[in-house]
């Protein structure tokens, strides 16, 4: 059970508690934003498979955690961001606009997974690492498909032949980094991200 | 000099002519261009173009070296795509047998048509970062009448991006300092300690929101506000006459191409010189 350690979940407003979206979350999206930038441009110039696609994409932590900690404003940033890193990384115009439905899905699912489920962002059971892992593989999975199959095929970029190397180097590639960065930064930070008036705890505020 | 997204750029380059709505309708418009190419001579006509105009804009290339490991591997990885796993196809043009796998004439034209079509929409974004200023991509949105609270969003990223790559080499100098120092360590290790840069990283990162949002309230920023603000930074953009002019030439070329290519058929693989000439050069005798 998630709770604020009280036994109440973390994600319940209290009786006479106020929650408003503020200028807070106007500026935590563009920080967000700013973080993916710098950490996914990181990982598409130093792991790329090519068009985007990285063996090891260091962004996913933005693009998972923000969301999980800031709701909808973390959903925003995580589908944005990836457009920008992608286009310094040297990904066409159009080939990064068209990744951002798998982009709002891998931003999305695992926020959305740990309200419906009730799991606490400090990962303090084993259903919050399960659910997490469940989210973390179905999103990137949808990624994985979604971006080699619709994306690159649809701007004639792969063969048939090739569109494995590009599925798995996108699942993995974000899994992997999920895997090294995501439980380690929500068990660090979580516990002082929930204390901040930016922690969201419906999707908006 | 100017600092661009990318790099620096003189005061005296002809791109500060320009404005900003016309750079972003050109990245806009021109990487569609060779989407709508096939023929390999033709887009490489186009980043010749695009590096031309990048010189003559005054870009410091040697800011651009990090896009030659992307264009190289990105090529590895076209070519690897379209030969080793190109799968056996009885129906093409053996060039030759390495190791006993069949070198395709039809994959290796329809690499190079991938890659030389990939390579201008990459130079043209490399373009506009290398010659376009923060404030003036603000500037285009705020033209185009894009809400206030969006363009703001965009210059506090762009802000923040830069802050957190200050904040990095911060987090990096300190992690030095204690002893820390991941060079000529193999790849495991500094990915595992890539983790010490992003806790740090990511801490950093939420404080300044707090201290960005308590400048924003304390000056009486308010997102909700139907007031009609004054457009100060449109004011140091005048859109003259030339702009007028380039807008209609980067439409008309997109126009003239399409009915190029939909209307009397060129643009396309069997119209390119340069494939037609290498099929001879690698199947000498061989049909097209």
């Amino acid at each position: 059970m998630a709770n604020n350690g009280n036994g109440r979940s973390v994600w319940k407003v209290e009786e006479g508690e106020r929650r408003s979206v503020g200028v807070i979350h106007i500026v935590i999206t563009a920080l967000l934003i700013g973080v993916g930038f710098v950490v996914g441009a990181f990982g598409s110039i130093s792991f790329p498979l090519g068009f985007g696609v990285n063996f090891f994409w260091t962004g996913i932590v933005v693009q998972q955690v923000g969301p999980i900690w800031f709701g909808a404003w973390g959903v925003i940033a995580g589908t944005i961001f990836p457009f920008f890193s992608n286009a310094i990384a040297g990904t066409p115009f159009y080939v990064s606009l068209a990744y951002i439905p798998a982009n709002f899905v891998q931003a999305l699912l695992p926020a959305w997974a740990f309200k419906k489920f009730n799991c606490d962002p400090r990962m303090k059971s084993g259903k919050d690492y399960g659910v997490l892992l469940l989210a973390m593989v179905v999103s990137s999975a949808f990624g994985a498909l979604y971006s080699p199959l619709v994306v690159l095929r649809g701007f004639g970029l792969l063969t048939t032949e090739s569109l494995p190397l590009f599925i798995w180097g996108w699942f993995g590639g974000n899994v992997v980094a999920g895997l090294v960065f995501n439980f380690i930064l929500l068990k660090a930070l979580s516990g002082v991200v929930i204390k901040t008036p930016a922690f969201v705890k419906r999707w908006w505020s | 000099m100017n600092k661009t997204l990318l790099g620096y750029v003189p005061d005296a380059s002809f791109i500060y002519l320009v404005h900003p709505t016309i750079k972003v309708l050109f990245l806009l418009v021109v990487s569609l261009f060779p989407m709508f190419i096939s023929a390999v001579e033709w887009n490489v006509g186009l980043m010749v173009g695009l590096m031309a105009l990048t010189v003559a804009s005054r870009v410091n290339m040697r800011t651009l070296k990090i896009y030659i490991p992307v264009a190289v591997s990105m090529g590895m990885i076209i070519l690897l795509s379209y030969t080793v796993l190109g799968g056996r196809h009885p129906d093409y043009q053996v060039i030759t047998r390495i190791f006993g796998f069949p070198l395709y004439w039809e994959r290796i034209r329809d690499a190079l048509v991938v890659y030389f079509r990939i390579l201008p929409m990459i130079l043209t974004m490399v373009f506009f970062l290398s010659t376009t200023r923060e404030r003036e991509i603000i500037a285009a949105l705020r033209a185009v009448r894009t809400p206030f609270v969006v363009t703001y969003v965009l210059a506090m990223s762009m802000r923040a991006a830069g802050m957190v790559m200050e904040d990095f080499r911060i987090v990096r100098q300190a992690e030095q300092a204690r002893g820390f120092d991941s060079k000529n360590k193999p790849l495991p290790y500094k990915i595992r300690k890539y983790v010490m840069y992003m806790v740090p990283l990511f801490a950093l990162s939420l404080r300044r929101s707090e201290e960005f949002t308590n400048a924003l309230v304390a000056r009486g920023y308010s997102f909700r506000s139907k007031v009609k603000r004054p457009d100060y930074i449109l004011s140091r953009y005048r859109f003259a006459w030339w702009d007028g002019a380039l807008g209609v030439v980067i439409a008309a070329l997109f126009a003239l191409l399409l009915v190029a290519r939909y209307r009397f058929g060129r643009f396309t693989v069997e119209d390119s010189v340069l494939l037609r000439y290498l099929h001879t050069i690698l199947i000498p005798g061989g049909g097209a």
